[in-house]
């Protein structure tokens, strides 16, 4: 190979026409035409600088890389006895060789040519099956038309588009006709299913417990404000007869004389019990049940009601900052 | 330094499981071939024929199930999970269990794999054209495996697995993206088939980058017709199979070959 690669080389110094009468040749004819080689003088053994022109090298590497694509792709079209598209590939990739000056665009040749060969050696084994041969492209075909191929008839196809489109139960038409030439034990199956149905539940159960949260935490909240509400009234009446149940018992015991007032109310340890008492006091006033009046000291006291007609009273509490109004009706 | 000694202890364990597993395993082959006569005489002596019966009806049931993935079943799996402590009784109960097959369901048992007992299902009796085998409608993934096994036949039985790319690329159906019916159609041919048995998926040696071949599987031997095969691909062609002489001659003593050893099995 490098020996032809020099002696081209040496030709390249000749214009360019002429010369090809060396690389034109077909490839099978150079190995044996090396002898006449001999008597073309070879040039020089530097690389000139017509060879080592980049923009060259890399028209001719990517035209090599163009028809490495096109052998790749078509491979199935280049197969086929009826052209002679891989002779014509070839037939390019001779007159790409004339210009071929370094390795690295020998070497896309030979990867070339290891396509082609192979490509060869196939359709060289395809006529050596007697009767007629088989193109899976032409099957491919007559099976799209049996499955009912829609052909777009608008566009023309070009080379590699696939135009139109299959129907809907394309495939299955075919599975229907050629399943007679399968001898397939049928599967079995439960024909109604079996009683063990498991799968259902767990998505009830689920379902369920994403629900019952949400109506409890509604139902809980009323429930609570209405306890709420109950137990108010009730302690607030409690108290009350609780209180008066207090200044009823001290009164029996005593004479009578008055209580006072902050004495009885105020709780040292709680302010909110304080108010509270306070509170309740004042439902007593109200009712009538006991009196309140300020003694000889000025200083509020609760005693017993002399009679019940007589004072009708009614205190509005009014607590802010210690101030206690006193309202008496 | 003890942490070295656990870990090295720990993957002994790991090591010992495993070929314990392996041994587990090479002890079920062992039971099912290293029987004596004289142990089958007794343990038939040791169940009723009614306990037999209802074990032959166990395993043809769990056969039938094992069956509709259509993946080969194996004998390590019957004896598992099946047979248990008939295993003595294996080719007893085995036999009677191809006959029930035969005679009352019309399948047939067969052995794919003699060295590691592999069986499959077939049906024994003929398709005929346009009568559906099973209540079921045949999936459309039989019309993808036809194309497939006809193609590697036509080609005379081994073809690269570009040449099935390409043709199922002309039928709308490529490898690389997800087909509307069939999913991922290169899974399905090359794990699903090929798992099923209807296919063979073999490495090319010596190839860079790795390329594969296709050549068709021990079922599809089994299951599929040539003949009938050949019949459908001369329709489509408008031509007459026999023009296939190469192909006419393979499918012909094919099925000479299916009469004469159904002719001496019943």
């Amino acid at each position: 190979m490098s020996d032809s690669r020099r002696r081209s080389r040496g030709s390249q110094e000749e214009p360019a026409g002429p010369s090809n009468g060396v690389g034109g040749r077909n490839r099978s004819e150079r190995a044996s035409d090396m002898g006449d080689e001999d008597d073309i003088v070879g040039g020089p053994s530097g690389i000139s600088e017509e060879d080592d022109d980049p923009t060259r090298r890399r028209e001719i590497r990517s035209k090599y890389r163009d028809l490495i694509n096109q052998v790749q792709q078509n491979r199935e079209d280049m197969l086929n006895p009826a052209n002679n598209k891989l002779t014509d590939v070839l037939e390019e990739a001779n007159k790409l060789f004339v210009n071929v000056r370094q390795a690295r665009e020998a070497a896309l040749d030979a990867q070339l040519l290891v396509l082609a060969t192979d490509l060869g050696k196939e359709k060289a084994s395809q006529l050596h099956a007697e009767g007629s041969a088989f193109d899976p492209s032409a099957f491919a075909e007559h099976l799209l038309s049996f499955m009912g191929l829609n052909r777009l008839e608008d566009e023309s196809g070009q080379d590699g588009n696939l135009e139109g489109y299959l129907p809907q139960g394309a495939w299955q038409k075919l599975a229907n006709r050629t399943e007679s030439c399968f001898k397939t034990a049928p599967s079995f199956h439960y024909m109604l299913g079996s009683f063990l149905a498991e799968p259902p539940p767990p998505r009830q159960r689920v379902e369920r417990q994403r629900k019952l949260p949400s109506k409890e935490a509604k139902r809980i909240m009323p429930i609570q404000l209405k306890k709420m509400e109950e137990s108010h009234q009730e302690a607030t009446e409690k108290e009350v007869e609780r209180i008066l149940g207090c200044l009823q018992s001290y009164f029996a015991d005593d004479s009578g004389e008055p209580i006072s007032y902050y004495e009885f109310v105020i709780d040292p340890n709680s302010f909110s019990r304080t108010v509270e008492n306070i509170f309740h006091t004042s439902f007593l006033i109200r009712d009538g049940l006991v009196r309140m009046f300020l003694d000889n000291d000025e200083l509020p006291c609760i005693g017993k009601v002399k009679s019940i007609s007589h004072y009708c009273v009614c205190i509005w509490l009014n607590v802010l900052a210690d101030d206690i109004i006193i309202c008496v009706l | 330094m003890s942490q070295r000694k656990r870990a090295v202890s720990a993957s002994q364990n790991k090591t010992q499981r495993r070929s314990q597993a392996t041994l587990n395993e090479d002890e079920e082959e062992a039971s099912f071939s290293q029987v004596t006569s004289s142990q089958v005489q007794r343990a038939r002596e040791n169940f009723t024929s009614d306990q037999i019966d209802r074990k032959v009806a166990e395993v043809v049931q769990f056969i039938l199930i094992k069956d509709q993935k259509k993946i080969p079943i194996r004998r390590a799996d019957i004896g598992k999970h099946v047979i248990k402590d008939y295993k003595l009784l294996y080719t007893d109960i085995m036999n009677r269990v191809c006959r029930t097959f035969e005679q009352v369901f019309g399948l047939k048992l067969v052995e794919t794999d003699p060295k590691n007992h592999i069986y499959i299902l077939i049906n024994k009796l003929d398709p005929i054209q346009g009568e559906p085998v099973s209540m079921r409608p045949v999936t459309q993934k039989k019309g993808l495996l036809f194309v497939i096994l006809s193609v590697i036949f036509m080609k005379g039985g081994v073809i690269k697995e570009n040449l099935v790319w390409n043709t199922l690329k002309k039928l709308r159906v490529d490898p690389g993206e997800k087909h509307d019916e069939f999913g991922d159609v290169k899974k399905v041919v090359t794990d699903e088939f090929v798992r099923q048995k209807y296919l063979e998926y073999v490495k090319i040696p010596h190839t860079e980058p790795v390329e594969y071949e296709f050549r068709w599987g021990l079922r599809a031997e089994k299951e599929v017709s040539k003949l009938k095969m050949l019949e459908f691909v001369g329709e489509l062609f408008e031509q007459d199979p026999q023009s296939w002489t190469q192909q006419f001659r393979e499918a012909s003593t094919q099925s000479t070959v299916d009469t004469s050893s159904q002719r001496t099995s019943s």
